[in-house]
């Protein structure tokens, strides 16, 4: 071995202790590329795609010229998403947006709410494996069929809900409710918050199963009654979780859709009223007259509000 | 200061299947420190949770001051709790962890941030007050639990192996800081441990207990000089009591091949009236000498060395008579694997247990 040779040796080392591995990289940088590649292609890329083509004018599917905000002047004035006179009267329809932000504003708390009742409410149960399937079941099931069990409970003659009415004595209130304007949106948020609250209660079970028994145990001794154990102490506890359900309602309930199509096909209801973003977005691109360059800044509109909250997911601890 | 008395007292879980607690019958002093020893599962804790109120007893009754209270909740029965692993609350600082039975009792913040400056002081945690209990160590914690128990002058304080979770060093500080707590408080304690190092080094009394039953109540010395069942000799000393399964005949105990003894007097009297039958004879290793030479004196054993262990403080030599292994606890010893030996003792350091294990008198 010359004393070059050695040199050389000693060179290369140095190039190893300063933190460069060259070979370290490249294996990251392969390991990388497949991961990497779908997600540009089927992320990124459409993202990029639309936020660009949401400037341009179309004719079908193939983009013409720029056309500057046009599109999202067009979108934002359009009474399909935003129905001002009818928003200061409260009568429906009042546009997708609008009526997707009173989904936000109904369901997101009631499921939470829910959810944590019923996880606290079972928590001590005997049967709780069982109840807690039964409501869990409700977020397995497909939405659509979701949406589809939501027409026979409301269903006008044979629905389940009217025959309670009826039972009741509300023989008065007895309607199509899917297909009644004014209140048909609240009949399918209802459905909304059955499917969630399972999704929500089984979150907080979780929760409430981490903490130490002890703990609960000795503010009992501590002479906390039942309001005050649960306040001031499974309730800080649980807080982080609702964060979680709280965002994850909001994202769902952004991106809804099923449910909603299933009740009222592509028009989102009778004259549009309960249609949400994501059935704007279906028949802006889908139903003649495509409007490809609406479509995309509905679609864009849904993202804005969600990327924010799931990016503030991804990075809690 | 509170009396506080079971009466029969049982409990039992999962529709009776399982018995937790089957007739105890205690008394427990004004200001005393009374320690529930037993090996794990023997119903130690579940008997400190019926006092607490954490358990409702199946049978029998509980009573504070000759009130009954097994229907009350804790915090009626005015009862402060230390848990094994502490549960402090992890959402809240050092002090208001101390402060929480204060708040729930209503106490004015004035008076409340006084004493919990007193008993954080009291215990040497002044300086961690504003810090969360994840950045506390062991032992601080357990000082913290401590003080969120005595902060509210309890009638009654009741810890469940508050100990076990520390280092050894540790553990031997907070037992002498325990007692001088207790002393100087002079509330009475129920305490509960299955290491009777600790059970011995602090009560005032000790309940042993086993398979859910209280198998003796005394002293820690009488526990130790006058066990009352075999199966009580057996769990109180380290290394425990030797047994030896002998035939009582006349005034001797005939122990087959390894000769018998002549026994006059053992710890609790004369032998006389003690029938013909099977015994159990016990000696603690402590009183037990080695003699290689067969001595004078008449209660003699013989047995052949079968290991030696120095431990530097004493030496350990089991012995075996018979089908039997003796332990012996002696300063030095120059015995060797395979030697034969005697055992001597005094007649009155000899236990005598019949059949059923009971302490014959």
């Amino acid at each position: 071995m010359s004393l070059r040779d050695h040199i050389d040796g000693l060179e290369a080392d140095r190039d190893t202790a300063s933190g460069i591995d060259r070979e370290k990289a490249v294996a990251i940088v392969i390991f990388l590329v497949p991961g990497l590649t779908l997600f540009g292609i089927f992320s990124v890329g459409p993202i990029v795609y639309s936020a660009v083509g949401s400037f341009f004018s179309w004719d079908g599917f193939s983009m013409e010229s720029f056309v500057g905000l046009d599109n999202w002047i067009r979108t934002f004035a359009d009474p399909l998403i935003i129905h001002w006179d009818n928003i200061a009267r409260w009568r429906f329809p009042m546009g997708a947006l609008t009526q997707n932000l009173l989904w936000v504003v109904l369901h997101v708390p009631i499921s939470t709410l829910l959810g944590l009742g019923m996880a606290v409410l079972f928590a001590d149960l005997k049967g709780r494996r069982i109840l807690r399937s039964m409501v869990f079941l409700g977020f397995t099931t497909p939405t659509i069929i979701i949406g589809l069990v939501l027409m026979f409970i409301y269903d006008p003659q044979a629905g389940i809900f009217n025959e309670l009415l009826r039972v009741i004595g509300l023989e008065g209130s007895v309607r199509n409710w899917t297909q009644s304007p004014q209140v048909a949106i609240y009949a399918l948020i209802a459905g909304g918050i059955w499917v969630q609250t399972g999704f929500n209660m089984l979150l907080y079970s979780s929760a409430l199963a981490a903490i130490d028994p002890s703990v609960i145990e000795s503010a009992k001794v501590d002479g906390a009654g039942r309001w005050r154990r649960f306040w001031d102490i499974v309730w800080p506890l649980v807080r982080p979780v609702t964060a979680v359900v709280v965002i994850m309602g909001i994202i769902w309930v952004m991106r809804v859709f099923d449910i909603v199509y299933a009740a009222g096909g592509s028009a989102g209801g009778p004259n549009h009223s309960y249609s949400v973003l994501g059935i704007e977005v279906y028949r802006a691109a889908f139903e003649p007259p495509i409007d490809y360059g609406k479509a995309m800044v509905v679609a864009l509109i849904q993202l804005v509000i969600v990327a924010p909250l799931a990016l503030y997911i991804a990075r809690m601890d | 200061m509170t009396q506080v008395s079971m009466e029969n007292v049982s409990k039992y879980f999962d529709d009776g299947e399982t018995v937790a607690n089957y007739r105890l019958n205690l008394e427990v002093e004004e200001g005393e420190f009374l320690v529930f020893l037993g090996p794990s599962g023997c119903g130690k804790t579940t008997a400190l949770r019926l006092i607490a109120g954490l358990e409702e007893p199946s049978e029998g009754a509980i009573y504070f001051d000759g009130q009954r209270v097994d229907r009350w909740s804790p915090s009626d029965r005015n009862v402060a709790m230390v848990f094994q692993n502490y549960a402090l609350y992890p959402h809240m600082s050092v002090a208001e962890n101390v402060a929480y039975p204060l708040k729930i009792q209503g106490v004015p913040p004035d008076d409340r941030d006084q004493r919990i400056e007193e008993v954080l002081r009291f215990l040497h945690i002044e300086a961690q007050a504003s810090k969360s209990p994840a950045e506390l160590s062991g032992g601080q914690r357990q000082r913290v639990a401590l003080a969120r128990a005595i902060v509210r002058e309890p009638s009654v304080f009741l810890l469940d192996e508050p100990l076990s979770n520390l280092d050894a060093k540790l553990r031997q500080e907070m037992r002498s800081e325990l007692k001088r707590l207790q002393d100087e408080l002079e509330i009475t304690t129920i305490y509960v441990t299955h290491n009777q190092e600790e059970a011995m080094s602090m009560a005032d009394r000790v309940v042993v207990m086993n398979r859910g039953t209280i198998r003796q109540i005394a002293p820690p010395e009488e526990l130790y000089s006058r066990p009352r069942t075999e199966w009580v000799a057996r769990f109180i000393g380290s290394p425990p009591m030797n047994l030896l399964r002998g035939t009582r005949q006349n005034g001797s105990i005939a122990f087959g091949e390894a000769g018998s003894v002549d026994i006059g007097e053992t710890t609790v009297g004369g032998l006389e009236t003690v029938p013909r039958g099977d015994v159990s004879l016990g000696v603690r290793p402590e009183d037990i000498s080695i003699a290689t030479e067969r001595p004078a004196s008449t209660t003699a054993i013989a047995g052949t060395v079968d290991t030696v262990e120095p431990l530097g403080e004493y030496t350990v030599v089991n012995v075996a008579v018979g089908d039997q292994i003796v332990n012996a606890k002696v300063p030095t010893t120059s015995v060797e694997r395979d030697d034969p030996v005697y055992l001597t003792f005094d007649d009155a350091d000899a236990y005598l247990y019949d059949e059923n294990g009971e302490l014959l008198t």
